[in-house]
């Protein structure tokens, strides 16, 4: 990524993210990898550890108002948990924090998953710097529906 | 849905709703001074004072964030609102951060629903971050009886916190040092209660009794600080100090000295911010004639000669 990159936008208010491991799933070395290349980015990051269950995710998510979710599981069970994860989010009506995926994703998964509203889907040996250029872009789509009305 | 107009968010917040609080913390956060910001801070502000407001300090890894996830839920059990803002420090270098409090408290949060944020500092010193007087404000008129404020792993001379907190908990534990070390100057002197943690491990009665004697050579007045020793594995001792903590806050309801000195610390920043925000511009404009600046740099003129002459000849 370009350094200083979106600087206009996010001057003095930093990208908040939540990061998360819902469902039964303990491989937490590339979540923690990201954290702190996420923190060295220049990002406001919260990692709920290991264990949470989506409705603490979401409620975490909306307590600290982040403006992205990055979900991580190795474990093969993103179709069942992020699907949970972005049901929540819809039925509270949340639709200014992106979700974003990450793990052992099969190719065959990843249009499914967007269609939920869960983008990125980044498998192993992805490059950081596109995560974060992934991050970045989603994060100035929520800022926009941030924006309050006079 | 989230409110988007700011009469139906400043409505949420008194209503207690989770996520205009949580927005309106964004809000005076990435916002300050900004029109939105202060409007929402002077219509909830004659909602606002009824909360105690504790804040927790003392230096990292003693066990502050796990404090607070016994103490939120302790107190929810015995039915008060409880609200947790906690703080940690950005990076001076990027600027970003890694919020690691939640994690030793989430249990005790999921269960009791007690509404947690957690802020970074933003390169702002003293252990405390500069929205979080707003933020403390917003919780309260959210309906909030108790609002615990973590702040930054602090060092010696990180003592903001005496100007936002009514009651401020210094945590300390073993082996932090000798009699010597608890004379110290600062952390000894801002302390409404001391709490001694980790009493399961050896030295901890010792660093209980020195802290008792330290304070008792030094009366500060009415209210003598009660030193309290806790394990946070087992809770003994946590009744102790809520009842401690209860017993400070019926005290300081009473001292109008501090609330005068918050309001007046409060103020020193507020105007100082404004008037910094309302002059930007004009300091920003003696910076625009690069050439001038180059040829003052190359003249080897000193910062406070360079800052008299351009002042000088712009104004």
């Amino acid at each position: 990524m370009e350094a200083g990159k979106n600087q206009s936008l996010f001057k003095g208010k930093p990208i908040k993210i939540l990061l998360a491991k819902p469902g039964i799933d303990g491989h937490d070395r590339g979540i923690l990898v990201l954290a702190k290349a996420f923190r060295d980015a220049g990002m406001e990051v919260i990692y709920v550890g290991l264990l949470p269950t989506p409705e603490e995710v979401v409620d975490t998510a909306v307590n600290e108002d982040v403006d992205a979710i990055a979900l991580s599981l190795l474990n093969g069970a993103h179709m069942t948990v992020f699907k949970k994860v972005a049901d929540l989010m819809k039925s509270r009506g949340v639709n200014d924090i992106a979700v974003i995926g990450g793990g052992t994703i099969p190719e065959a998964d990843k249009p499914k998953l967007e269609k939920m509203g869960i983008s990125g889907n980044y498998g192993p040996g992805t490059p950081i710097s596109t995560i974060i250029e992934h991050i970045t872009s989603r994060a100035a789509e929520m800022r926009k529906l941030k924006a309050m009305e006079e | 849905m989230i409110p988007l107009r700011l009469d139906e968010l400043i409505q949420g917040i008194i209503k207690g709703d989770r996520r205009s609080v949580s927005r309106a913390i964004s809000i005076v956060e990435n916002e300050q001074v900004s029109f939105n910001a202060k409007k929402i801070v002077k219509e909830i502000y004659q909602y606002t004072g009824r909360a105690h407001i504790v804040g927790i300090t003392g230096p990292p890894g003693i066990g502050k964030s796990t404090m607070i996830g016994n103490l939120s839920a302790m107190l929810s059990d015995i039915g008060r609102k409880v609200s947790v803002v906690a703080i940690d420090a950005s990076s001076p270098f990027t600027g970003g951060s890694l919020l690691g409090n939640r994690i030793r408290m989430q249990e005790s949060l999921t269960r009791h629903g007690i509404f947690m944020r957690s802020l970074a500092n933003r390169g702002l010193k003293g252990g405390l971050s500069r929205s979080i007087w707003d933020t403390v404000k917003i919780l309260d008129a959210s309906g909030s009886d108790i609002i615990i404020v973590e702040t930054v792993g602090a060092g010696q001379a990180d003592l903001d916190v005496v100007n936002l907190a009514e009651t401020v908990l210094m945590v300390l534990g073993p082996g932090l040092g000798d009699e010597i070390q608890a004379i110290k100057a600062g952390i000894m002197e801002i302390g409404s209660l001391f709490v001694i943690n980790k009493m399961d491990l050896p030295g901890a009665f010792i660093a209980q009794k020195d802290i008792e004697e330290t304070l008792a050579m030094s009366p500060r007045g009415e209210w003598k600080p009660p030193v309290v020793g806790v394990n946070s594995l087992t809770r003994e001792g946590y009744e102790d100090l809520i009842k401690e903590i209860d017993r400070h806050g019926k005290f300081v309801k009473k001292s109008s000295d501090l609330s005068f000195r918050k309001f007046r610390t409060e103020l020193e920043i507020t105007i100082d911010e404004e008037l910094r925000s309302r002059f930007h511009q004009e300091i920003m404009g003696f910076l625009t004639d690069s050439e001038k600046i180059r040829s003052l740099m190359e003249k080897r003129t000193d910062p406070y000669s360079a800052a008299e002459s351009l002042i000088n000849s712009i104004a």
